[in-house]
């Protein structure tokens, strides 16, 4: 199947040429060379020579045409060049438009998580003096670190007090059998602490408060009334020397629990602490109930 | 002159280097001139007898051959002539339109202000 010529490359147009004249130059030395009764006729031979020489025209036209493709090839290249560059800037844009957007993305994603936030904050507001004061009472409690100012003598606990317990389940267990008789202080002191709670001032304990039970190094539970301090009676007249071992117990488990209280402040582990304090507490708990 | 055509198929696999059209030898005609003179004169003194090739007629057709070879060596290494005239304008005008592309693209790009909120 022919092709037109517009299909075939100036290449191969020149070297279909070359062909042509190389078969065209053979035929004419083939001519010139073969005997005299095998030779064309003139006619022939001029038409042939004829044909030689408008091959060779051929031939330069079409280098013409080539020598303009060159240039037109080299126009190309430049274009490519260019062309290739802004490939790449289009593929620099590109990626950095695709880091921007998901940072954006992120960024509204949290944005619209925060308006949640605040929308459900507005549908059910809440006073700042009522979050104060939470916070007062939840700071208060020290439930799971010793307060920051807590020194050897502190009243102050970052575990139930003994006041505390003994009013708990198992302190009103104890108290009912009669091993750890309480001074008809505790109601007084229970109605206190429940006034302590109701006023929203557990933080900072009153100055009379602060040091009104302390423990002494001879393990007597000592109450202050006024300038002096009163031992609380804590024994059971009639089992003295059981008293004494319990006491002592009382006040060997206090110390193992202001070792924790200081520890909490050392640490600040509040998850680890609290663990342990509460074991402590049911240690504390389980010793008061003997 | 260097051909950096990376994308097209080469035409030719190995082309160590291109050369322009004014570096390919196409004077054919005077060679076939000599050697169809040299023959003819070979002729009237062989007194109408078959002339026999001489040396130098067949060093002038060896010659012929060699410059023929080289000349299609030359043309395949002749840098643009892989396509037609009509093919290579079509193949400049599309690097052209595509040129025009990117730069409208990269434009687009560099004026935006707004990016499409995922949801």
């Amino acid at each position: 199947m022919a092709r037109s010529s517009s299909n075939i490359s100036t290449g191969e147009q020149l070297i279909s040429i070359i062909d042509d004249i190389t078969l065209i130059s053979k035929e004419i030395i083939e001519n010139c060379i073969a005997m005299k009764h095998q030779k064309l006729c003139g006619g022939e031979q001029i038409h042939l020579t004829e044909l030689l020489v408008l091959k060779d025209n051929e031939l330069k036209e079409t280098l013409k045409v080539a020598a303009e493709q060159a240039k037109t090839n080299q126009k190309m290249d430049l274009l490519r060049a260019e062309v290739e560059k802004l490939d790449q800037d289009i593929q620099h844009l590109q990626r950095q438009l695709k880091e921007a957007e998901q940072i954006l993305a992120t960024a509204i994603y949290q944005a619209k998580q925060k308006l949640q936030s605040i929308n459900r904050a507005n549908k059910k507001p809440v006073p700042s003096e009522d979050l104060i004061k939470f916070a007062h009472r939840i700071s208060a409690s020290n439930a799971v670190c010793a307060p920051l100012t807590w020194q050897p003598g502190d009243p102050r606990r970052p575990y139930p007090t003994d006041l505390e317990m003994r009013v708990g389940f198992l302190g009103r267990l104890s108290h009912a059998a009669g091993d750890l008789p309480l001074n008809g202080h505790m109601l007084q002191q229970t109605s206190q602490l429940g006034d302590l709670h109701r006023s929203g001032h557990l933080q900072e304990p009153p100055a009379s408060q602060q040091n009104q039970f302390a423990w002494h190094p001879s393990g007597d539970l000592h109450m202050a009334v006024g300038q002096g301090s009163v031992p609380m009676d804590t024994r059971n007249h009639s089992k003295d020397n059981e008293d004494v071992e319990l006491i002592a117990k009382i006040h060997f488990t206090s110390d193992f629990l202001r070792y924790f209280c200081c520890a909490a402040r050392l640490d600040r582990d509040c998850e680890f602490v609290s663990k342990w304090i509460g074991v402590a507490t049911i240690f504390y708990s389980f010793i008061s109930w003997f | 002159m260097e051909n950096s055509n990376e994308n097209q198929e080469p035409p030719v696999a190995e082309t160590p280097a291109n050369i322009t059209v004014e570096d390919v030898d196409i004077d054919f005609l005077p060679i076939i001139y000599e050697i169809i003179r040299s023959l003819e004169r070979e002729t009237l003194d062989s007194n109408q007898k078959p002339p026999p090739a001489s040396q130098d007629v067949s060093q002038r057709v060896v010659e012929l051959h060699k410059k023929l070879e080289l000349a299609k060596d030359q043309i395949k290494r002749l840098p643009g002539v892989e396509y037609s005239k009509e093919q290579q304008l079509e193949k400049l005008e599309g690097l052209r339109k595509q040129l025009r592309l990117k730069r409208d693209l990269l434009l687009k790009y560099r004026t935006m202000c707004s990016f499409d909120i995922p949801k």
